[in-house]
This record gives C-alpha cells, sequence and structure tokens, in this order.
C-alpha cells in the first residue's frame, strides 16, 4: 500500500513539472548571480594584495625612494608605488587606481580617499619609516659608537618573529557561505512541496483529502507515503542544486564533497518536514499557511547570513544557541564544517541537531494532522 | 472602474497574509539598517585580536597591553573550533599566541619564533599584524643594542611606535549631509528589497486571481477592452503599492528620529519612483499567470537575485565592474546608484540622480507597455478561438 | 432483510446552527436509498457524519452492524464514496487516477487491473485512458469520479449529488449504471435535490429540510401522504362565477384558481374527476382550449410538508 501510493504521489509530483522546474531553476540562477557577484571579492578585499600606492615627491627624499625600491623588489610586495605629481596623484586616488598618497619631503604625509585596513595599513607604513627615523637617531644621541649596530639590526633581513599556524585545509574564502546558504535555501523551500502533503491528506483541505480520509489506508501510512514521495523530489533538487555549484560554478566546497551530496540532501528533507508541520497546522487558510512558510524561510535565511554575510557571527555573539536551531543556519552550518574542520565531531553535532529537528518536525506534524474528524468541512 | 473595485476587496480579504510579508519584511530591514554603520571620516581601523599569552611575562603582558591602545582584545575560549569560527567569520581578525619564553627570547635579542598565529588564509590583517609584531620586536632588539635594559627598550619602542602620521581624507569638504546621513541610508537602500519580496508578491497573487481563465474569459465578454482593463489592474496595484510604501516611509523617519528634510526628500522620491517600478513588474510577471507556489520562488529569485546584482545587500563598490555593467539593465541598480549620490557614497550631482529617476521611470513605461503586449497576445478573442478550437479537437 | 446503515440520533451543530437535528435513517440491504432536500438541507452533512469525517455532537452510527469510527478499516473497505467535489489527481491520467484510489483497497495487481478496466467500460471512458482530468469535460470529469469511487465493486455506495453539472447524456448514463450497480448486489445512498432523478431510480426516499427528517418512504408512500392526488388544468377565455363556483364545490375538489384564462382544479382522491368538471363546463355551454391533468410530484410533497418549494430553494 506504501509503494502503491508512494508511486503515484511521485507520479503527479514528477508531472507537476512547474514547482520541480522553479525548484532546480532557483539555485541555478541564484547561484550563477552570486558567482558572477562575489566573483572576484574574495581576492578583492580580503586577500591580501599589494597595495597600490601613488608617491609625490614634494622635495628630494633619496633614503625614501631606497625604501620604497627595496620593497617593491620583493616577490610580494607590501605596497606597489607609483611616483607622479600631485594633480595626477589626486586622480588616481579619485578613479579608485591607488589607495592613497604618500607626499614624502621633510616629513611623510598621506591623504587617502576611504577608512579600512589597507588604508591603516599604508597610515602604519609611513609611521615605520618615521620610526625607524627616531630610533637612529636616538641610537646616534644615546649610544653613538653603538648607532651603526643599531642600524644594522634595523636593515638586517629577519626571519619573521611569527609562525603561522595554518588551521584548516578548506576554502578560507568566506563569501562561499553565501552558497552554503543558498543551498539551504533550496532545502527550506522543499517546504513548498512538504505543505502540499498535508493539504492533499487531510479532509477540511481539499476534496481529496476528504476522498482519501474514507479509504481503509490508515492515515500514517498515507502521510508517510506522501513523504516520502516528497523527499525524493526534493532529493532530485537538491542533488542537481549541489551539482551545479560545484562543477558548474566551481564552489570550493573543500575536499569532502561527497559528503556535501548528503548533507544537501539531509537539509532537503528537513525543509519538506518544515512546510509538513506548518502545513497540519489547523484553522488556519492556506494562504495564511504560504505566508508563514516564506516569511519564516526568508527570517531563518536572514539570521543565518544569506542576506548579510556577518549576521550568523552577529547572532553567535548575542544569541548563540538559536544558531542551534535555526534549521538554515544547521543546513548551511554543516557545508561550513565540512570545508572548515578537519575532524567530523562538529559536523556530526550538526548533523544530529538536523536529524532531530526533522523527526521533532514530523512527529508534530503527525500530532497536529492526527485527529480523525474534523469540526468542519 | 468595476475591476478596480473588485481589485481593493480582493486585497482586504489577503490583507493578513500580506501583513504577514510586510512586518517581518519590515522587521529584516530594521536589523539590518541596526548593523551596518559606515561614516565618512578618516579612523584607524581597530581590528579584534585575541592573544594568547603562553609567556605571562611583565614583558608578554606589555605587549598585549600596546597591542590593545590600537585594537581591541578579544577573549575567546582557547578552543580549536571557535578559533576558528572566530577567524572566519571575521569575529575576530588575528588569533596571535605569545609563544612561552618570549621574555627570554627577547632579552637575548633573538626575534625568530617569537609568536604563533593562528591561520585561516593570507588577509591583510594577517600581514599588517605580522609586520606590526616584525617592527616591534626589531625596534625593542634595536634599543636593546643601544645598551638599553629590556624595559627601557620597551618602552622606548612603544614611545616611537605611537607617533602619529596626521591622514587627509581626499575632497574631505564633501562630508556628510546632515539631513541624510550615510547609516539611514541604509534604511533606503534595503528598500527595494522588502518592497520587491513582500509587496510584489502580494499584488501578484491578487492579479493572478484576476486572471483567472474563468474571471478572465467573463471579463472578456464584457464591453470593456482590454488596456481599459489592465489599466485598472495597474491602478490598483499602484494604490496598493503606494500604500506600502507611505507606511515604510513613515517607519523611515521614526527609525530616523526626524522628519525628512532637505536632501533626504530626493530619496523619498527615489523610493516613491521604484515602488512604481514594483507595480509595474507585479502586473508584468502576473500576466503570465504563474501558480501560487512558483510565484514564491520567482519572487525570491528576483529580490535576492536583485539585491546581490544591484549592491542592495553588498555595496556597489566591491562589486566588478562586469557586474555592474550587467546590473545596469536592471531597475534598482539605478535605484541604488542614486541613492548612493544622495547620501554622498558617491559624489552628488543633482543631474545625475535626475538621470537615475528618468532610468527607473523608463523601466516603468516599458514593463507597462510590455505587459500590455502580453495580454494582447495571450487573452485576445484571437487566442479564446484557439484553445476552444484546441479543446474541441481533443475531445 | 439487514440493516446495513443506522443512523440515530444524529445531531450537529456548526455554531448557532444546527445543520442536523435529531436524524434517524435506517437503510436496508439492496435498497437504492434516496436523500432528498433542497441546498443547505444537510444531506452533505449527513453523508460526513455517516463517512466519520465530521465530528459531531451526539448520536449513533453504525454500518454493515459495526461502530463507525475514522479507524474502522474494515467498514471503510466495502464502502465506495462519490464526493460532490470532484476529487482526482490533475497530474495523473484517467487509468492512472482510477488504479490509485482502486489501489487503496486491493492489493492484488492482477485483480486492481481488472477492476480498473472494468470500471472504466462501466462509465463509458475507453476513449479516454490516457486523458488528463484537465482535458475532460464537466460530464466525464463526473463520471472518472464514480469510476474512482467504485472501481474497486464496494458493498455499499455513496454518491453525493454525483450529477451536479451534468448534461442529460451523461446524468442518463450515470443513472443508469447506479441501477446497475444495485442490480449487481451493492446498496446505494444517493443524495440529490433533483427530484426527478430521485423519483427515476431510488427505491426508498427521505426528504430532508432544515437539518430533520421531514418525510420518508417509497414514492408512492411519500405521494399518498399527501392530499392531492391530481391536477386539473384547463385552457379556457371566460369563466363566470356561478360555473366557478360550481366546480369549486365538486366533490374531491379541495382548491381550485382561475388566473390568466386557466382553470385549475386541485383534487384529492376519487375517481371520474376531470368528467365531472368537464361535465359542469358543457352545461353552461363554456368553450374550452386544451384539457391536462399533472399528477403529484415530491416536490408537492415537499411543498405540502415544509410549505415551500423545493425548487425554489436552488441555487
Amino acid at each position: 500500500m506504501f509503494m502503491h501510493i508512494l508511486k503515484y504521489e511521485l507520479k503527479g509530483g514528477l508531472r507537476s513539472k512547474d514547482l520541480i522546474i522553479w525548484l532546480i531553476l532557483f539555485p541555478i540562477i541564484l547561484g550563477t548571480v552570486f558567482k558572477v557577484g562575489f566573483g572576484s571579492i574574495y581576492e578583492k578585499t580580503e586577500k591580501f594584495n599589494s597595495i597600490p600606492v601613488a608617491v609625490v615627491e614634494e622635495s628630494e627624499n633619496k633614503a625614501f625612494r631606497q625604501v620604497i625600491e627595496n620593497i617593491e623588489s620583493a616577490d610580494e610586495p607590501f605596497i606597489t608605488a607609483s611616483f607622479t605629481d600631485k594633480a595626477n596623484a589626486e586622480k588616481l586616488l579619485d578613479d579608485g587606481d591607488v589607495e592613497g598618497i604618500i607626499f614624502s619631503g621633510e616629513k611623510l604625509s598621506l591623504t587617502v580617499k576611504e577608512k579600512g585596513l589597507r588604508e591603516t595599513m599604508l597610515k602604519s607604513f609611513v609611521e615605520q619609516y618615521s620610526v625607524r627615523e627616531k630610533i637612529a637617531k636616538d641610537a646616534f644621541e644615546t649610544a653613538p659608537e653603538k648607532a651603526q649596530e643599531v642600524i644594522e639590526t634595523l636593515t638586517a633581513e629577519t626571519v619573521s618573529s611569527c609562525r603561522e599556524i595554518p588551521v584548516t585545509q578548506g576554502n578560507p574564502d568566506v563569501y562561499a557561505q553565501y552558497f552554503y546558504n543558498l543551498i539551504a535555501m533550496v532545502a527550506i523551500f522543499g517546504s513548498i512541496t512538504g505543505m502540499t502533503v498535508t493539504s492533499r491528506r487531510q479532509a477540511d483541505l481539499s476534496a481529496l483529502g476528504a476522498r482519501s480520509c474514507c479509504s481503509p489506508v490508515p492515515k500514517s501510512i498515507s502521510v508517510l507515503a506522501s513523504l516520502a514521495s516528497s523527499f525524493i523530489l526534493q532529493t532530485i533538487c537538491m542533488t542537481v542544486c549541489v551539482t551545479f555549484l560545484a562543477f558548474v560554478l566551481k564552489v570550493d566546497f573543500g575536499d569532502r564533497l561527497w559528503l556535501v551530496y548528503p548533507t544537501a540532501i539531509f537539509g532537503g528533507i528537513l525543509g519538506v518536514s518544515f512546510g509538513f508541520l506548518v502545513g497540519s497546522f489547523a484553522r488556519v487558510s492556506e494562504k495564511v499557511k504560504t505566508a508563514i512558510l516564506m516569511t519564516t524561510s526568508m527570517l531563518l535565511c536572514f539570521f543565518s547570513g544569506l542576506m548579510m554575510g556577518n549576521m550568523k557571527a552577529i547572532v553567535a555573539e548575542k544569541a548563540p544557541w538559536f544558531n542551534n536551531i535555526n534549521p538554515v543556519a544547521v543546513i548551511s552550518d554543516c557545508f561550513y564544517c565540512l570545508n572548515i574542520y578537519e575532524d567530523y565531531d562538529r559536523y556530526f553535532t550538526k548533523l544530529i541537531t538536523m536529524a532531530v529537528i526533522t523527526v521533532l518536525f514530523i512527529t508534530l506534524g503527525i500530532v497536529f494532522s492526527r485527529r480523525k474528524k474534523y469540526a468542519s468541512i | 472602474m468595476q475591476v478596480f473595485k473588485a481589485m481593493m476587496k480582493i486585497m482586504r480579504k489577503r490583507l493578513p497574509s500580506a501583513m504577514i510579508y510586510i512586518i517581518v519584511f519590515v522587521v529584516i530591514s530594521i536589523l539590518v539598517t541596526n548593523a551596518s554603520t559606515k561614516d565618512n571620516k578618516f579612523e584607524v581601523t581597530k581590528l579584534n585580536i585575541c592573544v594568547f599569552d603562553e609567556d605571562d611575562t611583565p614583558e608578554s603582558r606589555a605587549l598585549t597591553e600596546f597591542i590593545g591602545k590600537t585594537n581591541d582584545i578579544d577573549e575567546i575560549e582557547n578552543d580549536r573550533d571557535a578559533i576558528i569560527d572566530a577567524l572566519y567569520y571575521k569575529r575576530v581578525n588575528y588569533a596571535l599566541i605569545i609563544n612561552k619564553g618570549y621574555a627570554e627570547k627577547l632579552a637575548a635579542g633573538d626575534t625568530a619564533d617569537l609568536f604563533g598565529s593562528y591561520h585561516i588564509d593570507e588577509n591583510y590583517s594577517v600581514v599588517y599584524i605580522g609586520q606590526f609584531l616584525d617592527e616591534y620586536t626589531t625596534s625593542v632588539k634595536a634599543y636593546l643594542a643601544m645598551g638599553k635594559t629590556v624595559d627601557e627598550a620597551i618602552s622606548c619602542t612603544e614611545k616611537a611606535l605611537s607617533q602619529h602620521t596626521d591622514v587627509d581624507m581626499l575632497r574631505v569638504d564633501k562630508g556628510g549631509n546632515s539631513h541624510y546621513s550615510v547609516d539611514f541610508a541604509g534604511y533606503f537602500q534595503y528598500m527595494p528589497y522588502i518592497l520587491i519580496a513582500a509587496v510584489f508578491i502580494v499584488i501578484c497573487q491578487v492579479l493572478v486571481t484576476m486572471n483567472k481563465k474563468d474571471i478572465r474569459y467573463r471579463t472578456n465578454c464584457s464591453c470593456m477592452n482590454s488596456s481599459k482593463y489592465t489599466t485598472q489592474l495597474i491602478l490598483g496595484s499602484g494604490l496598493f503599492v503606494v500604500s506600502v510604501w507611505l507606511l515604510l516611509i513613515i517607519i523611515g523617519a521614526v527609525l530616523n528620529k526626524e522628519m525628512y528634510a532637505g536632501r533626504a526628500w530626493y530619496a523619498v522620491l527615489n523610493s516613491f519612483i521604484f515602488s512604481l517600478v514594483v507595480t509595474a513588474m507585479a502586473v508584468f510577471v502576473a500576466s503570465f499567470e504563474p501558480k501560487e507556489n512558483v510565484l514564491n520562488i520567482i519572487t525570491q529569485v528576483l529580490s535576492i537575485g536583485m539585491s546581490f546584482l544591484c549592491g542592495i545587500f553588498i555595496p556597489m563598490e566591491v562589486l566588478s565592474d562586469k557586474v555592474l555593467s550587467v546590473a545596469r539593465f536592471l531597475p534598482a541598480y539605478w535605484y541604488v546608484k542614486a541613492n548612493n549620490m544622495i547620501a554622498d557614497i558617491e559624489p552628488f550631482s543633482r543631474g545625475d540622480v535626475l538621470l537615475c529617476f528618468i532610468v527607473e521611470a523608463g523601466f516603468v513605461l516599458m514593463l507597462i507597455m510590455l505587459t500590455l503586449l502580453v495580454r494582447k497576445v495571450k487573452y485576445s478573442g484571437a487566442a479564446i478561438a484557439n484553445t476552444a478550437k484546441k479543446a474541441a479537437v481533443s475531445h | 432483510m439487514n440493516t446495513v446503515v443506522k443512523i440515530k440520533d444524529l445531531v450537529k451543530r456548526y455554531g448557532d446552527l444546527i445543520a442536523l437535528d435529531h436524524l434517524n435513517l435506517e437503510i436496508e440491504q439492496g435498497e437504492i436509498f434516496g436523500l432528498l432536500g433542497p441546498n443547505g438541507s444537510g444531506k452533505t452533512t449527513t453523508i460526513n457524519c455517516l463517512l466519520s469525517l465530521l465530528s459531531f455532537d451526539k448520536g449513533d452510527i453504525e454500518i454493515f452492524g459495526k461502530e463507525m469510527t475514522p479507524v474502522s478499516y474494515d467498514i471503510k473497505k466495502d464502502i465506495g464514496v462519490i464526493m460532490q467535489n470532484v476529487a482526482v489527481f490533475d497530474e495523473l491520467t484517467v487509468y492512472e487516477n482510477i488504479d490509485y484510489f482502486c489501489g487503496l483497497y486491493i492489493n492484488d495487481k492482477e485483480k486492481r487491473k481488472q477492476c480498473v478496466d472494468d470500471a472504466i467500460k462501466f462509465v463509458g471512458l475507453e476513449d479516454f485512458r490516457k486523458f488528463y482530468p484537465k482535458k475532460l469535460s464537466g460530464g466525464l470529469l463526473r463520471r472518472l469520479n464514480i469510476a474512482c469511487g467504485i472501481a474497486h465493486k464496494p458493498k455499499l455506495i455513496i454518491l453525493d449529488e454525483p450529477t451536479v453539472a451534468v448534461d442529460p447524456q451523461s446524468r442518463n448514463r450515470i443513472l443508469e449504471g447506479i441501477q446497475e450497480l444495485n442490480k449487481n448486489g451493492a446498496t446505494v445512498i444517493y443524495t440529490s435535490h433533483y427530484m426527478e432523478e430521485v423519483e427515476q431510480i431510488c427505491t426508498r426516499i427521505s426528504i430532508m429540510d432544515k437539518g430533520k427528517k421531514v418525510a420518508e418512504g417509497t414514492k408512492d408512500e411519500l405521494k399518498r401522504m399527501i392530499k392531492n392526488t391530481e391536477t386539473i388544468i384547463i385552457e379556457i377565455l371566460e369563466l363566470p362565477d356561478k360555473a366557478y363556483s360550481e366546480i369549486a364545490s365538486l366533490p374531491h375538489v379541495y382548491d381550485s384558481r382561475f388566473e390568466n384564462g386557466k382553470l385549475s382544479v386541485y383534487c384529492s382522491g376519487g375517481k371520474h374527476n376531470l368528467t365531472r368538471v368537464l361535465d359542469v363546463l358543457q352545461k353552461n355551454e363554456l368553450g374550452f382550449g386544451r384539457v391536462y391533468t399533472e399528477l403529484p410530484t415530491l416536490n408537492d410533497v415537499f411543498l405540502e410538508i415544509t410549505g415551500t418549494a423545493l425548487r425554489d430553494k436552488e441555487d
């Protein structure tokens, strides 16, 4: 009986093409938008690149020129300088071709256009020059006999005092989380298919529901069979979605892609269960249910950082418990764990959270829709 | 005005679900507005740094304190996962470990391997702090070489490193606009998202109801011509959108704690024109009669897609030129561009702002014409005859 | 005879509205039982309570001698339901829809296939097996709805207004089909507000109004309940008062009316009523046109019992 219902639910689901097509198209379109939009942001704003500056020499300052040339000769220089006049430098700055203008004269001064880390770094670079000047001056004042030694210390090629301890092999691009959230959003949109399960199975919601209540099939079996069919349909959507992101858009999910698939599929199942739960609320019209479903989904996505990447961090700070129960955040965290962590502890915790939420939703949904008789149809 | 009246009645019925959408999205936009701050004055960017002091000597504490002068020191649980999370989500920009034996090594003038840092990627903070640490230790070493004691060397170093260079802002005179701060511009920046995500979906649902086959056939049998019918639909939707827009403007004034004045009126006008764009978009999409479920997804694609491409969710400055040249074909791009100019994020020029308004209005006209065209083709008598013929054949 | 359905003192309220007011029904095996009443009289509510879809405030319902509950799967197994609203999957074809619903009752594939084929033949949808419901006309869709309800050959078939919005051709086919199902041994419960249909096929009829059963019996029994047995209508140009009062005072005539050149004489029982009326006319040398008589309908029964016409309440 289960298989019989499942078979026809699947047939019906696959034939109502609109929804499936859009559920598949939706991550493809948005994924492409993300890819195009973020394409180079990470490289441009997060990852270190030489900072372009314009240098305007107001008076001869050989020493400074020497320093610049030294720096530029490095493999990955800290700054790339272009010597020019003031008018041109300002134009370059205004157009965004350089981050700042260093005026070298008696004293160094800096002009920038925006405030930010790169500007701060330029400032500290300029200051560094005067720091060395001061140290040298101090040396001549306090211990002229050792001045030579001091200057050698300052200019000697030293090994970096700081050793970097890499903590992950994954993709450090913080913008990748938009893709995690996108997958989580597709998953939570499975709620749309999940909701139709209840409306088709409840006598007060549709003629079909009334009809199937009259059949000798226990409701739990017919509901579970319909749910199973929604799970399968959602699984197809999730698989296409991840495949598209990973292989067409070449989003870097870290080195455990084979685990990303089942995670996305579990997420889809969670989404369907969510819709099933909302669908089983009594005494609420279908329109309002849809509104609840869509807005809750969007709110959850919002708190997970779909619209603003740092939202999840803000939530983590202000109400960390919420990230552990927000289904969208849990799903996207799974991808994050797979990408960043080398061990599986956190990943498994998240997976278990997902499973618990799913079971809870389904159980509650069945409890709510279990009422066998209706006050009105 | 029968069509218009009927539409108003349907909308009243839909009000509960419409309110859910609108309230939720207004809440989102308030949260967003509060979460983002920008301003025009140059100040040194403070990094969030967490320090794990394994040496725990006066020297290491002095260093921590010195770092804290120009940066914020954050406490983080010394747990690998917690550190990774903090670094990945940029809650902490740098995780520094002062290795055991730091004081001894420093006194001996050995600067290698004094520190460790947890490292996710080679970003600016890593380079910046790395340079700072090198500078600090080199300076201390230099002072030690002068024959100073460690304590003296440290205090001299701090003094040397505390020198400040003044930084000029290019065109500082442009200043902020007292009537329209950059902070407040964030509220308006998010408005297209609310208008599309919340208002669009409500309007579309009502229009799809009005467009249902049976009702449409019946209307087509009446003596009303199709453009007149469409015009009334647009009018009805427009009225609804404008009332929601008015609500958003009032909420905006409340959030900003003052009545709109001066340049802020440009922003109000900008959002008004955009709400007309949303109306036209809704009428256009509705003429394809999408099913309700599908409509939900289309709305998400439109609202989120446009928001990302046109600089609503992420600032326009960081989008690549290629993206922006595509975004030019979307109305939200012009809205955000105008908003940026009004807020002085881009140089303000009345002419350019007006140009943006005109382009937005152009989108409205274009969408209305397209809608009329689609409806003429889809719903004209000939189309009905064809459908009927097909139905007859299939029997 | 076995009692198939027994409804005792059924009360159902919707807020202040009493939808069913102490309703009692007993339906015997082999009957085609008609539930007749205007819209809103409680027919569908009765059916939904009977099927345990609706909760009710008071009363007992037994089917096949057992109490009906939502989990009485053994009872449901033998019931075929045809709902007022067409309940089919838009995404499934005619054949698949019937197979789906039949499959809810019959597990065995071979047997099911036979049943589905029989059902398709029975409703005459052989040429439409692969059609989707959207492509079917109103009448064909109703037939599909019926096929979905009866494919598993149930012992009790409940049809709730299966002929709403159906063309006469399809309607006749449906009615004949119901009689055939009954001949093959099924008990049928049939609700309608079309009294012609009920008169045509039902062996026993219950008339409902405002949630109450107002009359019950075979159609002849029902008609015998009212005094009118015959209405004589004569087209006549002029009727002097003398002749009119003469006719009104004839034996068995309990009411008469003369309007717009039409004389209506209402008789109750007796024989040769027409001859007597015509005798009076001839005696007064009055010419007359067309003469015809009308036998009482269930509408008259309803009219007399409730004071309102059945048709008046139709939408």
